[in-house]
């Protein structure tokens, strides 16, 4: 049994349709890139699983229920989200932006023991244990980022939604936390479905690729089968390059080298 | 560095003792010079009624605790209001809550209704009945535009504060001459409307209680301030806590408006003065705003009782002249340590 279930679901925002009839099955302990172009309904997606939207038709389940019916501690219990960039109104400091994560699990007013050493693990996994104690708003966008990767992680749920994590992070920590998302699915049997924008990375990393498009338009599958030239092309209505690397496929987009454009004379 | 209850506490306690010295202090201060020693022999001295001890003990000790009892609650309605509305200049003024109270006190006085209800006068109870009329009126107006969204209920109480401010000035316009004197002293905030213990027990309590239960929802507010969509991925009840803490910031805040009316700045300058020193987790600056906003009004009262002593100026003259200056000062130092961002 799949652990998120998506049946027959359509949304539209005012007549705009942006996902038509998707279906697809989540299986525990996977890891999901969801790719496409802007406004190809990638937010959308994760907002419809973690509950904060409702589609117009169709349902969705997670571990076996509808998602609407849970409440929201439940639902806190189950899925973290880490969503697209965010610019703090007060100034708290990262650990303490990191602790709210723990609220869901205590009615207490404080923090406990074990709530300090979940914050304390889940900063170090991020490298932002260096500025646990500096204002929010005090930091760049991609340590920004990382701080609320820390505060998902922070969550302990058995689902990971990430909304373009990596989009203001530099190449290493970029890698970084892959691999760290990578490890958690391995060693933690954790389910991460993350929204990127790299198509590489989706390759390199993930074992299942949901590919969105204008209109409703949708491939899912393996990275192979997905990320395949021609439905990229077709999608992104961009030109590119694919080859193999250890077995992984990539993707460069020509661009400016594209061989439509005629050369320059020297 | 993290919260915990013995810091709380400890705090809490330094803050309480600061507000304790304050309100002696502002015991001693006033128009007439009263001896202690004189106090000391209680209400009667050589046969007669001890004047000092009436003037310390029946006039300015009401007086203070009044005072505090409005500035702890509008400054924690002050910090409830922020974090809602994720918006750093939100008050019991920018929701209309005050402006619903005023109105409600100005019908009062223009209908000439002079009956007591459980010894509060009718102004308390029409200013009570205003406040909380204005709370489901914001509140339902900010519902229609989208589940009781931000922007909808920040709108929905300009435009009411708006229009109830009008018909207040409309209303006074109207008035006689010594109903608009009463009704522009209770517009500029007051607390000379004091003749019985029993209100100010009552609203004592209601307030204490309303801090204690606002504190409580501390963390929840904490990460409400980081916006709705977080805070329901991180387990927050977003419906039911909004309106747990918006009602009861209305009511607290409705209570102080009905004995002192329109007391301007205490919920604006009051949080973000704590707010620098203490930080922005709710779970202090609730009761630390709540004590130090006592302070404050106790203190301005006190300015108020002396600047032109032997006549008394409207406290919410003084908090206003105090105020806006100390706002402007914070304004510009709050904007270069916190990043505000798009709220």
């Amino acid at each position: 049994m799949s652990f998120i279930e998506m049946q027959n679901v359509t949304f539209a925002y005012e007549q705009q349709p942006v996902l038509k009839s998707l279906s697809l099955s989540v299986e525990k302990n996977s890891f999901w890139a969801v790719v496409g172009p802007n406004g190809a309904g990638k937010s959308t997606f994760l907002n419809l699983l973690c509950g904060q939207l409702k589609p117009d038709e169709g349902n969705v389940h997670v571990d076996g229920k509808p998602a609407s019916s849970y409440s929201s501690q439940q639902l806190a219990r189950m899925l973290s989200m880490v969503r697209q960039e965010f610019v703090p109104v007060f100034g708290f400091s990262v650990r303490q932006t990191v602790m709210m994560a723990r609220f869901y699990r205590t009615s207490s007013l404080f923090e406990n023991a074990e709530d300090i050493k979940a914050v304390d693990a889940a900063l170090a996994a991020t490298d932002t244990t260096e500025f646990a104690d500096r204002p929010l708003g005090h930091l760049s966008g991609g340590e920004r980022q990382r701080v609320f990767i820390a505060r998902a992680l922070a969550q302990e749920t058995p689902v990971l939604l990430l909304d373009e994590p990596t989009s203001h992070l530099d190449l290493k920590h970029q890698i970084r936390i892959f691999d760290l998302l990578k490890q958690m699915q391995h060693e933690q049997g954790k389910t991460i479905l993350l929204v990127t924008h790299d198509l590489n990375m989706a390759a390199q990393y993930c074992d299942r690729v949901l590919l969105l498009g204008a209109e409703g338009a949708f491939f899912q599958g393996l990275p192979e089968q997905v990320l395949e030239s021609g439905q990229i092309q077709s999608i992104f209505k961009v030109q590119g390059y694919q080859g193999h690397l250890q077995k992984r496929k990539f993707f460069i987009p020509l661009g400016r080298f594209s061989m439509d454009r005629p050369e320059k004379p020297a | 560095m993290m919260l915990t209850s013995k810091k709380l506490i400890l705090r809490v306690a330094v803050a309480g003792l600061f507000l304790v010295v304050v309100m002696a202090g502002c015991l001693l201060i006033g128009s007439q010079e009263i001896s202690l020693r004189n106090v000391l022999q209680g209400p009667m001295m050589d046969g007669v009624p001890n004047s000092d001890y009436q003037i310390l003990v029946g006039i300015r000790l009401p007086r203070i605790i009044l005072a505090a009892i409005v500035g702890a609650a509008l400054a924690c309605s002050g910090v409830v209001f922020q974090a809602i509305l994720r918006n750093p200049l939100a008050d019991p003024y920018i929701l209309g809550v005050s402006s619903g109270a005023g109105l409600g006190s100005i019908i009062a006085v223009m209908l000439g209704w002079t009956w007591t209800f459980y010894g509060l006068s009718a102004l308390m109870v029409a200013s009570f009945i205003g406040a909380m009329g204005t709370v489901w009126l914001v509140w339902t107006i900010g519902k229609v535009t989208g589940r009781v969204h931000v922007t909808g209920l920040l709108l929905a109480g300009v435009v009411v504060n708006a229009l109830f401010s009008a018909v207040i000035m409309f209303l006074s316009s109207i008035a006689t001459a010594s109903k608009f004197q009463t009704t522009m002293l209770w517009l500029m905030g007051s607390f000379a409307e004091l003749d019985q213990i029993s209100p100010l027990i009552a609203s004592g309590v209601i307030v204490l209680l309303g801090v204690v239960f606002l504190m409580t929802l501390g963390n929840q507010l904490n990460i409400l301030s980081f916006g709705r969509q977080d805070a329901r991925s991180l387990g927050v009840p977003i419906e039911r806590t909004c309106f747990l803490a918006f009602g009861c910031a209305a009511l607290i805040t409705s209570v102080a408006v009905s004995f002192s009316g329109l007391v301007g700045f205490v919920g604006l300058v009051v949080p973000h003065a704590v707010r620098l020193v203490a930080g922005p987790d709710h779970r202090q600056l609730i009761p630390l705003s709540a004590i130090i906003g006592a302070a404050f009004l106790v203190l301005a009262d006190a300015v108020a009782r002396v600047v032109v002593a032997p006549a008394m100026l409207p406290v919410g003259v003084i908090t206003a002249m105090v105020g806006g200056p100390f706002f402007l000062i914070l304004l510009i130092r709050y904007t270069k340590t916190v990043h505000w961002g798009n709220a």
